[in-house]
C-alpha cells in the first residue's frame, strides 16, 4: 500500500533553533543535540557527587586544609582551563595542531592529578582512610576518568583528521568540543568546591 | 492529648471516605460510559467533541480543593502525633539490633518487651547499632525508623492496659521477620513494681547453671547483673524469665523451650547472631533451669 | 510456516541477524523479548514468595532464599521487565508514529539494548557467583555495606544496574533526539500522538533520574570495594544520603514506568471510542506537570526516617499536588469514551482495566502522601498493594492493551480475541484477589519483606487468598503466552489497518518494511489517517 492521500512533503520539519554562529545548529543537528542532552544528563550525575562532597565537607575540612596543595593544583587547573581555549581554536580552524595542544594540556592536567594522588596516598590519605578521602577521591577520580575519556575522543578525532580530513564532519569537531568544554566546566566547580573551599 | 493512634484513625477514616467516594464516582462513570456508549447503540459516526475548557478547569480545581482540605488535616494530625506540645512523663531509649530490641529505662535494660504505664505520654529515643530498623506497633500508632548514628523520637500513649504486638518494619537482614516487639501497657502501680524488680540484680546465685553461663562464651555477649557477665552484643538476661518469648518472638519462653533454643538457636532462628554453643546435656539442663529462674 | 514475515517486511532474500540488526523495529522486538522473558522470570520469583507466605511459619524456603527472591523480583520487574517492554514499544512505534524512517542513532540504539540486556545478565550471574543480592530492590545502606552484606550479591547489583542504566540513558537520548528532530512534515509537537508525547516526557525523566542512581551506585561501590565511608555511620557517613539519592531516582522511575503505559491507552481509547482524545493539550500538559513534580516528591518515601516535620510537610504537599494532573488524565480518558461508539476489544478492555485499577493505586497513593497515614502503613503490605495497583493494575494492563493493539502491526497477525478475553478476566480476577487483601494486611501490621509471620498474628487467611490470586494471575499469563505463540503461527491475517485507526503507523504495511514508508508522509492534523480516510471531515488541529 502506498501513502497516497497524504499531502506531499513540501514543508521542512519543525525544528528547534539554537544558533552557534556559523556552526551547525544544536536544534537541527542530531549529533549535537544528542551530545548536549548527554552532557545535561552527566551534569546531574556530577551534581549528585558534588552534593555528597558538600554534605560531608565539614567533617573533612581540617584534613583538606592540611593536605591539599591549592597553589600547585591551581597551576595544573590553568592547563585544563587553557585547553578549552585551544579546543575552541581547533574547532574554528579544524586544526590538528591546536587539537594536539589541547591533548597535551589535558595530559598535563592528568599528570598533575596523578602526582597529587601519589602525594596524598603517600601521606596515608586514601579513599578508605576517612570521609574526606572517600569524597575527595570519588569526586576528583570521576572527573579524571571523564578527562581521560575526553582525551580518547580527542585522539580519535585527531587520528581521523590526519587520515581523511575532509571526511570528518563539522559536527564531529563541535561534538568533541562540547564534551571537552563540559569536562573543563565540571573542573571549575570541583576546583572551587574542593580546593578554593579550603580557603574559606 | 489523644493517643497518636486515635489521631491517625480519625484522619484515615476521613481520607478513606473521600477516597472511596472518588473511587465509586470514577468506576461508576466508567461503567456508565461502557454501557451507554456501546457500539450496538449507535449506528453512525459519533459526535466529534474534543475539549471543554470549563470542564478541564473544574476537574483540575475540584481535586485541588479536596487535597487542600486533606493537607490542612494532615498538618493538624502531624502536630498531634508528635505530642502536641505535651512533655513526656518518661523517656525510654530503644535500640535496634539484628534481630532484637533493647529498651533502657535510665540504664536498666530489658529486651523485646517494652513495659509502659497506661495513659501516660512516653517518648522513645530510637537508634540502632547496626543497620536501619523501624519500630512499629500498629495499635499504638505511627512507626519510626531507627538509624545508626542518629536518634529519632516517637511519642507513645496507650489508652488501655493490655499487650500490643508489633515488629520491625524496615528490612534489616536475614531474620527481619523474627524481630517482634511486645508492648505491655500496665497501670502505673504495676509498672512501678515491674521496673523496681528489673532494677534488682539476678534473683538466683551460686547455682550450677550460673557456672555454665559464666564459664562459656555466653558472657561475651550477654549481661546478667550481679555476676561477672557484662557483654552487650546480645540481650540483657538479668530478668530473662520475666519475658514472654525467646529470640524476639520465635518461641514462647519456658524452661523446656529455653533448653531447646540453647541447644541450637540456628534451628529456630537461622542466621541469628547467637551461635550454637556445644554443651553437654547436663550443662544444658542446668543452664535452662538457671535462666528460667531469672524472674 | 508463516505466510507473512514477522516483525519487518524485508525484501526477498535479505536477512539481518538479531545480533547485528540496527533497525528500530527489530531492536524494539528485542527489547520486548527481553521484557517478556524477565517478566516470566520475575513472575516465577513472585510465585515462590507467595507460596512461602501462603501459610504462617512456613518453611518452604529458607530466609536467605526468600530475601534474594524478593530483591531480584523487584529489580527484575522494574528494570528488566517493565522498562524494556515500554522502551521496546517506544522503539518500534515512535518512528512510525512520527513518520520517520528510523531513530536518530540506529547503531547507538543497538548499543542501548545490548547494554540493558547485559546489565540484566550480570545481575542474574550473581546466582552462580555465590548468591543474589538480598538487600531489597532499594538496597538501603548500611545493610548493603560490606559489613552487613559480605557476599558478592550487592556487587553484582551495583554492576548490573549501572550497565543497565547506561543502556537506558543512551536509549532516552536517542528517543529524545528522534522525537525533537525527526518528525515528518506537518507533524508539529502539538500534533504528535500522545504515546509519543509520553515517551518524550519519560525520556527526559530518565535523563534526569538515572544519573542519580548511577552516582549512588558509584558511592556504594567505593564504600564496598575501596573501603569508603559514604553510607557508613561509624566512619562519619550517613545512611540517609543513600535514600535521598536512591529516591531522587526511584520516584521519577515510577512515572517512567507509568507515563508510557498512559500513552498506550491514550492511543487505544480514542480508536475504540471512534473519537479524538478529549483534552489532548491537558493530557499532554499534565504529563509535563507530573514530570516536573516527580523530581520534588522523593522524600515521601522517607517520612519515617525522621527528617523533621517541615520537610515532611513540604514533601507531603508536593506529593498531593501530583495527584491533580494524574486525575486530569483519568477524567479526560473517560470524557473520550463519553459520546463515543465503543468497541470493547481486548485492547480496549485492558485500557479500561487500567483506568479502573490505576484509580485505586492513585487513591492509596494520596493516602500515603498524608504523613500520619504513611507513618502507620509505610513499609507494610499496604505499600506492596499500592505499588502493585500502580505498576500491575496500571502499567502492566496498559502494556497488555498496547500489546493487543500493536501486535497486528508488528507481526501482520491478530491476537486471538477469544483467548484475549480469558486473559483479561483471569488477570482482572487474579490481580484483585492477590493485591486487594494486602491493603488490609498492611493496615493491621504485616510488614513487607518478611519471609514468614507468626501464626498468632492471624494474617494467615488473607495471605492464603492472596496466594490463590497469584496462582490465578499465573494462569492468566499462561493464557497470554499461549495466545502469543498461537497467533504468531496461525493468527488471523491483520492487514495494514485492522482497527480503523488514526495514526501513521497504520498507514504502512503490517509489518512495515525496513524503511517504514515508501514515501515520507506529511500531515495536517493529529489524526493523519482519519484525515486521509475522511477528507470531507478533516480534523482542524
Amino acid at each position: 500500500m502506498s501513502e497516497t492521500g497524504f499531502i506531499p512533503a513540501e514543508r521542512k520539519p519543525p525544528a528547534l533553533s539554537v544558533s552557534l554562529g556559523r556552526s551547525p545548529k544544536i536544534g537541527q543537528d542530531r549529533t549535537l543535540l544528542g551530545v548536549v542532552i548527554f552532557i545535561a544528563s552527566e551534569s546531574i550525575f556530577f551534581l549528585a557527587i558534588v552534593l555528597a562532597y558538600v554534605a560531608y565537607r565539614d567533617s573533612g575540612l581540617a584534613t583538606a586544609r592540611a593536605n591539599l596543595d591549592v597553589g600547585r593544583t591551581a597551576i595544573f587547573s590553568i592547563a585544563l582551563f587553557a585547553s578549552s581555549g585551544t579546543m575552541a581554536l581547533a574547532t574554528r580552524a579544524r586544526s590538528g595542531a591546536w587539537l594536539a595542544a589541547t591533548m597535551l594540556l589535558g595530559a598535563i592536567f592528568l599528570l598533575g592529578q596523578g602526582s597529587e594522588y601519589a602525594r596524598l596516598l603517600g601521606e596515608g590519605i586514601g579513599p578508605g582512610s576517612a570521609l574526606f578521602g572517600t569524597t575527595f577521591f570519588t569526586l576528583t577520580g570521576l572527573h579524571g576518568i571523564h578527562v581521560l575519556a575526553g582525551l580518547v575522543a580527542l585522539a580519535a578525532l585527531f587520528t581521523a583528521n590526519l587520515g581523511r580530513a575532509r571526511a570528518v564532519r563539522e559536527v564531529a569537531w563541535e561534538a568533541v568540543g562540547f564534551y571537552w568544554h563540559f569536562v573543563d566546566a565540571v573542573w571549575v566547580v570541583v576546583f572551587s568546591v574542593v580546593y578554593l573551599g579550603t580557603l574559606l | 492529648m489523644r493517643p497518636p493512634a486515635d489521631a491517625i484513625g480519625t484522619l484515615s477514616l476521613i481520607v478513606g471516605v473521600i477516597a472511596f467516594l472518588i473511587f465509586v464516582g470514577v468506576e461508576a462513570a466508567l461503567v456508565y460510559a461502557i454501557w451507554r456508549y456501546r457500539a450496538s447503540r449507535l449506528a453512525g459516526e459519533p459526535a466529534r467533541f474534543e475539549s471543554n475548557r470549563r470542564l478541564e478547569i473544574a476537574w483540575t480545581a475540584a481535586p485541588a480543593l479536596i487535597l487542600a482540605v486533606i493537607f490542612v488535616l494532615t498538618l493538624g494530625a502531624m502536630a498531634e502525633i508528635n505530642g502536641a506540645g505535651v512533655a513526656p512523663a518518661m523517656r525510654i531509649a530503644a535500640t535496634g539490633h539484628q534481630w532484637w530490641w533493647e529498651f533502657s529505662y535510665g540504664g536498666t535494660k530489658t529486651a523485646n518487651e517494652l513495659h509502659i504505664p497506661v495513659a501516660t505520654p512516653i517518648d522513645l529515643d530510637l537508634t540502632s547499632v547496626d543497620v536501619i530498623h523501624s519500630f512499629w506497633v500498629p495499635e499504638l500508632g505511627p512507626k519510626m525508623d531507627m538509624l545508626p548514628g542518629t536518634t529519632n523520637h516517637l511519642r507513645l500513649l496507650a489508652r488501655r492496659a493490655g499487650s500490643y504486638d508489633g515488629q520491625c518494619a524496615e528490612f534489616c537482614g536475614v531474620e527481619h521477620a523474627w524481630m517482634r516487639i511486645r508492648v505491655i501497657v500496665q497501670s502505673q502501680a504495676e509498672f512501678d513494681t515491674w521496673l523496681g524488680a528489673q532494677r534488682l540484680p539476678a534473683a538466683v546465685k551460686g547455682v550450677d547453671g550460673e557456672r555454665v553461663f559464666l564459664t562459656n562464651i555466653c558472657v561475651n555477649c550477654h549481661t546478667i547483673a550481679g555476676t561477672a557477665a557484662s557483654g552487650t552484643a546480645g540481650p540483657d538476661l538479668t530478668h530473662v524469665a520475666s519475658r514472654g518469648t525467646i529470640g524476639a518472638g520465635v518461641l514462647p519462653n519456658d524452661v523446656a523451650r529455653m533448653r531447646a533454643w540453647l541447644a541450637d538457636p540456628q534451628r529456630y532462628k537461622p542466621g541469628s547472631l547467637m551461635p550454637r554453643v556445644p554443651l553437654s546435656d547436663a550443662d544444658l539442663d542446668a543452664l535452662a533451669a538457671y535462666l528460667g529462674a531469672l524472674k | 510456516m508463516t505466510a507473512i514475515p514477522l516483525w519487518v517486511r524485508r525484501p526477498a532474500g535479505e536477512r539481518v541477524g538479531w545480533l547485528r540488526t540496527v533497525d528500530h523495529k527489530e531492536i524494539g522486538v528485542l527489547y520486548i523479548g527481553m521484557g517478556v522473558a524477565f517478566f516470566a522470570i520475575g513472575g516465577l520469583e513472585a510465585l515462590l514468595l507467595r507460596a512461602q507466605l501462603a501459610t504462617p511459619e512456613a518453611t518452604l524456603v529458607d530466609p536467605e532464599t526468600f530475601n534474594q527472591a524478593f530483591t531480584v523480583h523487584g529489580v527484575t520487574m522494574i528494570l528488566l521487565a517493565v522498562v524494556p517492554l515500554l522502551v521496546g514499544f517506544a522503539n518500534y512505534m515512535v518512528p512510525l508514529m512520527i513518520g520517520a524512517r528510523d531513530v536518530a542513532f540506529p547503531r547507538l540504539n543497538a548499543l542501548s539494548f545490548w547494554l540493558s540486556l547485559v546489565g540484566g545478565i550480570v545481575l542474574y550471574f550473581s546466582f552462580l557467583a555465590g548468591g543474589a543480592p538480598d538487600t531489597g530492590w532499594f538496597s538501603y545502606a548500611p545493610l548493603s555495606e560490606r559489613a552487613f552484606a559480605p557476599g558478592t550479591g550487592v556487587d553484582y547489583y551495583i554492576l548490573g544496574l549501572a550497565v543497565n542504566g547506561a543502556g537506558t540513558i543512551i536509549g532516552a537520548i536517542n528517543l529524545t533526539v528522534t522525537i525533537l528532530l525527526m518528525r515528518c512534515p506537518g507533524m508539529a509537537i502539538s500534533r504528535v500522538p500522545l504515546f509519543v508525547w509520553m515517551t518524550l516526557v519519560t525520556s527526559v525523566l530518565i535523563l534526569g533520574a538515572y544519573p542519580a542512581l548511577t552516582a549512588a551506585l558509584v558511592m556504594l561501590f567505593v564504600d564496598r570495594q575501596l573501603g569508603g565511608h559514604f553510607f557508613d555511620p561509624a566512619g562519619g557517613g550517613q545512611a540517609v544520603l543513600w535514600q535521598h539519592l536512591f529516591w531522587f531516582f526511584g520516584h521519577p522511575e515510577v512515572y517512567i514506568m507509568v507515563l508510557p503505559a498512559m500513552g498506550m491507552i491514550s492511543e487505544v481509547i480514542p480508536v475504540f471510542s471512534r473519537k479524538p482524545i478529549f483534552g489532548y493539550g491537558f493530557v499532554a500538559g499534565s504529563s509535563v506537570a507530573i514530570a516536573f513534580l516527580s523530581f520534588g516528591v522523593w522524600a515521601h518515601h522517607m517520612f519515617a526516617v525522621g527528617l523533621g516535620d517541615t520537610e515532611n510537610a513540604i514533601f507531603s504537599a508536593t506529593s498531593m499536588l501530583i495527584a491533580i494532573p494524574t486525575g486530569v488524565k483519568i477524567f479526560n480518558w473517560i470524557a473520550t469514551m463519553i459520546g463515543g461508539r465503543l468497541r470493547m476489544t481486548t485492547a480496549m478492555l485492558f485500557a479500561v482495566g487500567f483506568i479502573a485499577m490505576f484509580v485505586i493505586g492513585g487513591l492509596s497513593g494520596v493516602a500515603l502522601a498524608v504523613v500520619p497515614i504513611d507513618l502507620a502503613v509505610t513499609d507494610s503490605y499496604f505499600v506492596v498493594a499500592h505499588l502493585h495497583y500502580v505498576l500491575f493494575g496500571g502499567t502492566m494492563l496498559g502494556i497488555f492493551a498496547g500489546a493487543y493493539y500493536w501486535f497486528p502491526k508488528m507481526t501482520g497477525r491478530l491476537l486471538s480475541e477469544g483467548l484475549g478475553r480469558w486473559h483479561f478476566w483471569l488477570t482482572f480476577a487474579g490481580f484483585n484477589l492477590t493485591f486487594l487483601p494486602q491493603h488490609w494486611l498492611g493496615a493491621v501490621g504485616m510488614p513487607r519483606r518478611v519471609f514468614t509471620y507468626a501464626a498468632s498474628t492471624g494474617w494467615g487467611p488473607l495471605n492464603l487468598i492472596s496466594t490463590i490470586g497469584a496462582t490465578i494471575l499465573a494462569v492468566a499469563m499462561v493464557v497470554f503466552f499461549v495466545n502469543l505463540a498461537r497467533s504468531l503461527r496461525s493468527g488471523e491475517i491483520a492487514g495494514d489497518d485492522p482497527w480503523d485507526a488514526f495514526t501513521l503507523e497504520w498507514s504502512t504495511t503490517s509489518p512495515p518494511p525496513p524503511e517504514n514508508f515508501t514515501r515520507i508522509p506529511a500531515v495536517t492534523g493529529r489524526r493523519p489517517l482519519w484525515d486521509r480516510k475522511h477528507p470531507e471531515s478533516r480534523d482542524k488541529k
